[in-house]
């Protein structure tokens, strides 16, 4: 096959789609670029889900790294030094204690069992965007003592009954309003609300938090010890510089030390595993449905060319130039297809970034990597040629007689 | 020159046997413009696809200048049709999204002996002579039945081919542009000593025909020289 037989093959595949029906080859491009975002939507979703739920737990829950008790041990003990000795380190942004106690809220005739979690607020907010969240009042101040932020779940609507509630709350409370908590130790306490966030994540909407100052009121004494500390990197750092660093420094003596890679895959590396098994799924169907749909429009498609063919090879062009015909044409339509696919898909992923589909537990926005753009352009289009030149060298290898007379 | 020896073509309908070519045997002297005519289901057409190799026949032989055609291969069989034959159909047969101008370059585009300039230096010639170089960049359905006809003789003279082979080329078109086609193959043989091939049922045809060749059932019933042609 050499340069002018393909150069005729492309002549011939190019001024059919011009100047062939225009209303087919439309329908064509629209068929294959619903097929690419087909195959890139549901995988992009689980992928969004997936990039929201980590970003949650790094944000909320774990931050880069996570300092937790030793296994064995209930607490990190000797927490003054610790800190002192990771905000010390080199990488290390700000390392943020926090220690939870269980307590029982009561709001006018509402009771509610909540956790109430003990943090120093400049220390986390360098490692936690929870203050970025405040929807009324502001968030807690390091003097601050007799004051309490709460999660907006947890702070309910004063408009629902409290029978018609999604979850349990205390109906309603505003900022400025006194609750009373009542320790698991038997401290009992009236907290003005300071402020109500909501930060989309449970755990942390469904918890309050006070000062650090607060929390030894409540226990009586000096607090030297903390359920775990989140440690956030510089920009720059890896999560494993800076565990190794801790290491290094002996924080793993005290505790025990993680990254939010190690964390994720034992807490959601399953979920992660069974999206990436849905997806791969979906991937494998969507493939199927587009290489058949393909297959079909150019099978037509030359069906409907038989007798051209026949008069093609009449004068002497040779099969494999028209098979590469409708090869070309596939390939045209292909990209364009393709091309209509990616701004079909980028055009949802702008939508739903600004509009994601919310649910209680998480928002699904699309997450598209140009990687996975160019997986999934790579894999359709080969998926159209093979559906293309299936068809294609079938009706070439015909005998002339037989083509000439269809 | 063709000559072509006891040549059969066999079709089967089922169980019926149909005997389209039964026999027939011919040389044709190069520049000649031969008739092939006869009735409906003659066998004409049959013949015409067996010497254009377009078809294979159940038995005979048919060599074009010493070469044995039916032996070629596949690819061969095509690059021969290519190099060495012209073809014009009833339909005129042209590809419909190619202008004027493409579809006569066409054939000679896949040459390997022509340059992309000599491709448009002899398809403007030939679209010339055919007085339709105002037409090029027309698309076959912007065109009357004569005119493709005319197009379909362009396409099949840009490689100036040993053998013009032409399939009624005429019964398509009225009295006035059947004449206008003849009078070109006419000219073509005159002027290029073009051996012209061609299949017709009219008879008044017979006046631009060297040589008539008749068949009936499949065999030569006469094959005679026309000496009042053109």
């Amino acid at each position: 096959m050499g340069k002018k037989e393909l150069k005729v093959a492309f002549l011939l595949a190019l001024r059919s789609l011009q100047r062939g029906s225009r209303s087919s080859t439309i329908l064509t491009i629209l068929i294959i670029g619903m097929c690419f975002t087909n195959m890139i939507f549901l995988p992009s979703m689980f992928s969004g889900i997936g990039q929201g739920i980590t970003k949650q737990l790094v944000d909320y829950e774990t931050s880069n790294v996570l300092i937790s008790p030793k296994s064995g041990d209930q607490y990190i003990t000797d927490l003054g030094a610790t800190l002192d000795l990771i905000n010390g380190m080199p990488g290390v942004q700000r390392a943020s204690p926090q220690f939870s106690k269980g307590a029982t809220f009561k709001y006018r005739q509402r009771v509610l069992g909540v956790s109430v979690r003990a943090i120093s607020p400049m220390d986390e907010k360098e490692v936690s965007p929870v203050y970025t969240k405040m929807v009324a009042g502001s968030y807690l101040g390091e003097g601050d003592t007799g004051e309490i932020i709460i999660g907006k779940p947890m702070a309910g609507d004063a408009s629902v009954k409290q029978e018609d509630e999604f979850q349990p709350s205390l109906g309603g409370v505003r900022v400025g309003d006194s609750v009373t908590v009542e320790y698991g130790n038997g401290y009992t306490k009236d907290y003005r609300v300071k402020g109500i966030y909501y930060t989309g994540w449970s755990p942390v909407d469904n918890a309050a938090f006070v000062t650090w100052t607060d929390m030894e009121q409540v226990e009586g004494k000096t607090l030297d010890k903390a359920d775990y500390i989140t440690v956030r990197a510089k920009p720059g750092y890896s999560e494993q510089f800076i565990k190794n660093e801790l290491l290094g420094y002996g924080v793993g003596v005290n505790g025990k030390v993680q990254t939010m890679t190690d964390l994720l895959s034992k807490s959601v590396g399953k979920v992660l595993q069974s999206f990436a098994i849905i997806n791969m799924v979906s991937l494998i169907v969507s493939v199927i449905i587009t290489t058949v749909v393909l297959f079909i429009v150019i099978t037509i498609k030359t069906l409907n060319s038989r007798k051209q063919i026949g008069i093609l090879k009449a004068i002497g062009v040779d099969k494999e130039v028209i098979m590469h015909n409708y090869g070309f044409q596939v390939m045209i339509l292909g990209v364009l297809g393709i091309i209509l696919g990616i701004i079909i898909t980028l055009a949802l992923a702008a939508y739903m970034y600004v509009h994601p589909i919310v649910t209680p537990e998480w928002s699904a926005y699309l997450y598209i990597t140009p990687w996975d753009l160019l997986i999934n352009s790579v894999i359709l289009f080969c998926a159209a040629v093979v559906a293309g030149y299936v068809p294609a060298y079938q009706v070439s290898r015909e005998d002339i007689q037989s083509a000439m007379r269809a | 020159m063709i000559e072509i020896t006891d040549l059969q073509r066999i079709y089967h309908m089922g169980t019926v046997e149909v005997r389209a070519l039964d026999g027939v045997t011919l040389n044709i002297e190069k520049g000649e413009f031969l008739g092939i005519m006869g009735a409906s289901g003659s066998g004409k057409t049959t013949l015409l696809h067996l010497l254009g190799l377009l078809d294979l026949p159940t038995a005979g032989r048919i060599t074009i200048d010493g070469l044995d055609v039916l032996h070629l291969t596949d690819y061969e069989k095509t690059m021969f049709r290519l190099y060495k034959l012209g073809y014009v159909f009833q339909d005129y047969a042209l590809v419909p999204d190619l202008t004027v101008m493409e579809n006569v370059s066409l054939p000679a585009m896949l040459r390997k002996d022509r340059t992309e300039e000599q491709v448009k230096k002899d398809s403007f010639s030939i679209l010339q002579k055919i007085g339709l170089c105002d037409r090029r960049d027309h698309l076959p359905r912007e065109l009357s039945g004569g005119q493709q006809q005319r197009v379909s003789i362009a396409r099949a003279m840009v490689n100036k081919p040993d053998i013009l082979f032409a399939d009624e080329p005429c019964a398509n078109l009225d009295s006035e542009n059947s004449k206008m086609v003849l009078e070109l193959f006419h000219e073509i043989n005159e002027e290029m000593k073009q051996t012209i091939i061609m299949v017709s049922h009219e008879d008044w045809h017979k006046d631009y025909f060297h040589r008539i060749v008749r068949l009936r059932d499949g065999r030569v019933m006469s094959d005679e020289k026309n000496i009042s042609a053109h």
